[in-house]
């Protein structure tokens, strides 16, 4: 017995020693953010159908010669590789490009300082859609090279609402409230569904607040303003009522979502843009849909605009920069042909606002009736009130998320909010 | 080592003598053989765990970390969510881990018995949820108790709810979803230890309790059970630790939703490191209590359950 202890207490010191072998190394280790400049600028996206695509089209229409990688990973691995990749400190297999979802965008600029490279020299910001430039911005100087835009529609079926008694006119313009009323109106003579709601994600009540100017965060980012936010208050009473209304179709994941659609069984969608191709996929619906204005909180300030989602790519701080940055700013930067050959061949809607002159912009859309979606968007878009994400919309939305089932099994508004706040301050000192 | 010695014995002299005479140095040569295999777990596992120990006494956003002492700890318990994630896991912990042993113990039991037909079909049936991949059986289960979901359409064609219920936005019922699906995932694996430690059990102890009139229950609880105590132990405490860490089911089931309902301690990390603004100190902070859980749980499993030897 003796023998064998005196054998594991060897094995105990064996291990320890490594340990501290190796912590020796590995601190002796500096960033290998220095080196020399490399032949292949690599991009890291997500999306083949829109990101990649947009990407490939920009290499193509780049004049210069330019080795560019593009790596397609999922949006979730792209954050992961990011942080871990970051935080290590270390830059090695980090990309040149990264596309980045805007409202993620601030905590990283943030979390991981002079790891990204600023574009001031190559573009010029006030080019862009106002809306987009907080979220891509940090401390005066702009990172990210603002990209597609989730400006928002109310997408719904012209044949229900007709049958209903509605028609464009009565949906443009429109607050929440008369929403509702519509809704329920549609449920009673048509016998379909309204919407199609997931409970547990709160996208529409982000849609809504930003409508009215409003985040879950004060101008500066940081300060958490959920308690007495009127904008919010309202989202949520809206919310409530929606789910009260019977006319909601509860969906729980994003294909149940599409096909809650597709299939007919609901007559709106308000959505950001991208959502457009999703519907027209169904092609037995051809010529049934349309676009409204979102409708507005009703409220002072509130527009019909607002965004939901869309991201900016960003340039790392890594050997390759000049040139990464030399690429995005001449085309995703400054080409107006280069948005134009976007919104025909990818079908993907940028918030470059020169770009919004050139011809592409005024087609009609056949599936849409031969409405000129392109051009209602991009004149929607420049209505969006700005806001600023600040670093901690994820975070604080599944705070609200857990109270807004509260408040919908019969919490009191008020308590919900404020105790939303309460959570949100202590988790994010 | 010592045992290997003495069962030398049967080796021809000559070998014997060879392997005596080189006693040390063979000592040397087998730690030679594993030196890789100790370096492996001292660079991957040993040296990991102590940089996370000292990332748990730090705070800060991504890369920008400092020391705050014991903050973290003390954060924990001011924290609703983590709370709730604690609560949730041992919630999955105590229903799930007791049923899924009772039922593994069950399904052993019957599937163990000699007369039984197509025996080989029905183990094999109960034991192959396990080698389906995490992911892709939590999607299915997440489209099985949709609200439009098979489970929903043969409760509604049964007329056992006139409404479909929402299984996955009910904070109560995707609590039970949660638990059926690793319930389902795990029972085969737990009975398959079971029934090969029934392999061992001497049946002449079952015909000798039938001789003195023991029932099919008595012969189960004074003889089955009894006799796989070690296992029971063994399993319980790898499905504590298994539960404890539950990650992909509710990632892909229900992201933890409605609200924060079914949020798990290994979710939460997550969400902290990779969802949130990161902030790895405190992530690690939360990992480690999960070590602490499964030391103790472990800890009382052994004191309750075990022989004391």
């Amino acid at each position: 017995m003796k023998y064998f202890s005196v054998r594991k207490s060897w094995i105990l010191v064996f291990a320890i020693m490594t340990i501290f072998t190796l912590a020796a190394c590995s601190s002796d280790e500096t960033g290998g953010g220095s080196g020399e400049e490399p032949d292949e600028i690599t991009a890291w996206a997500w999306d083949p159908n829109f990101n990649i695509a947009a990407l490939e089209l920009a290499k193509e229409s780049y004049e210069k010669d330019i080795k560019l990688k593009i790596i397609e990973n999922a949006q979730d691995d792209i954050v992961q590789k990011l942080n871990t990749g970051l935080s290590s400190g270390t830059m090695k297999g980090m990309p040149n490009i990264v596309l980045i979802e805007d409202q993620r965008a601030q905590s990283f600029l943030k979390a991981y300082p002079d790891a990204f490279y600023p574009l001031d020299e190559y573009i010029n910001p006030d080019d862009f859609a106002a809306y987009k430039l907080a979220p891509t911005s940090l401390d005066g100087k702009q990172y990210g090279l603002p990209f597609d835009t989730g400006v928002t529609g109310l997408f719904f079926r012209t044949d229900y609402l007709k049958e209903a008694g509605y028609t464009m006119e009565d949906l443009s313009n429109i607050t929440w409230e008369k929403y509702i009323e519509i809704g329920k109106d549609v449920k009673a003579k048509t016998g379909k569904d309204m919407i199609s709601l997931d409970p547990n994600d709160l996208g529409l009540i982000r849609v809504m607040i930003q409508s009215a100017g409003s985040w879950y965060v004060k101008e500066d980012g940081t300060t958490v303003h959920l308690k007495d936010n009127e904008a919010l208050k309202k989202a949520f009473q809206n919310y409530k009522a929606m789910m009260e209304a019977d006319f909601v179709k509860a969906n729980s994941d994003w294909s149940q979502f599409i096909a809650a659609f597709n299939s007919g069984d609901v007559a709106t969608v308000p959505s950001g843009n991208w959502i457009g191709p999703s519907i027209e996929a169904e092609a037995s619906q051809k010529g049934k849909w349309a676009v409204a204005q979102i409708p507005r909180l009703d409220m002072e300030g509130a527009v019909n605009a607002s965004n939901q989602g869309g991201s900016s790519f960003y340039v790392l701080n890594i050997p390759g920069k000049e040139k990464a940055a030399e690429f995005l700013a001449e085309t995703f930067g400054s080409s107006k042909q280069f948005y134009q050959d976007l919104v025909l061949d990818v079908g993907a809607l940028g918030t470059y606002k020169p770009a919004s002159e050139g011809e592409a912009y005024q087609a009609e859309n056949e599936y849409f009736g031969g409405q000129k979606l392109i051009s209602d968007f991009s004149k929607w878009m420049e209505e969006i009130p700005s806001v600023n994400y600040g670093m901690h919309t994820y975070a604080i939305e599944d705070i609200l998320a857990a109270e807004m089932q509260n408040y919908l099994n019969g919490k009191s508004l008020e308590d919900a909010l404020a105790d939303a706040q309460a959570q949100a301050e202590a988790q994010l000192k | 080592m010592g045992k290997a010695m003495n069962n030398t014995g049967s080796i021809p002299y000559t070998v014997k003598k060879k392997r005596k005479s080189g006693g040390l140095k063979k000592n040397y040569i087998g730690w030679f053989f594993i030196l890789i295999a100790v370096a492996g777990i001292c660079l991957f596992y040993f040296y990991p765990m102590v940089q996370a120990l000292l990332l748990s006494f730090q705070s800060g956003m991504g890369a920008n970390l400092e020391y705050v002492g014991l903050d973290n700890y003390i954060r924990l318990f001011s924290d609703p969510t983590f709370i709730a994630a604690l609560t949730n896991t041992m919630i999955y912990l105590l229903v799930q881990v007791p049923v899924m042993i009772v039922l593994a113990l069950f399904f052993s039991v019957l599937l163990n018995d000699a007369t039984l037909k197509f025996r080989g079909f029905f183990r094999l049936a109960i034991f192959l949820p396990c080698v389906t991949s995490l992911v892709a059986y939590a999607v299915i289960f997440k489209y099985l108790f949709g609200v439009d979901g098979l489970v929903n359409r043969f409760l509604i064609d049964l007329s056992i709810t006139s409404e479909p219920l929402n299984w996955l936005s009910d904070p109560l019922l995707a609590k039970l979803t949660i638990i059926i699906a690793i319930t389902w995932r795990w029972t085969g694996y737990n009975m398959i230890f079971y029934l090969s430690a029934l392999q061992n059990v001497d049946k002449s102890m079952y015909e000798a309790a039938k001789i003195d009139g023991a029932s099919a229950l008595q012969q189960f609880f004074y003889i089955t059970v009894p006799m796989l105590k070690p296992i029971i132990l063994f399993t319980s405490i790898i499905s504590t630790i298994g539960t404890l860490q539950i990650f992909d089911e509710i990632m892909n089931i229900t992201n933890g939703g409605p609200g924060n309902a079914t949020l798990s301690i290994s979710m939460y990390i997550y969400n902290l490191s990779f969802e949130y603004t990161p902030d790895f100190g405190y992530a690690a902070t939360v990992s480690y209590v999960i070590v602490i859980l499964v030391v103790l749980l472990s800890l009382i499993q052994f004191k309750v359950a075990g022989d004391n030897k």
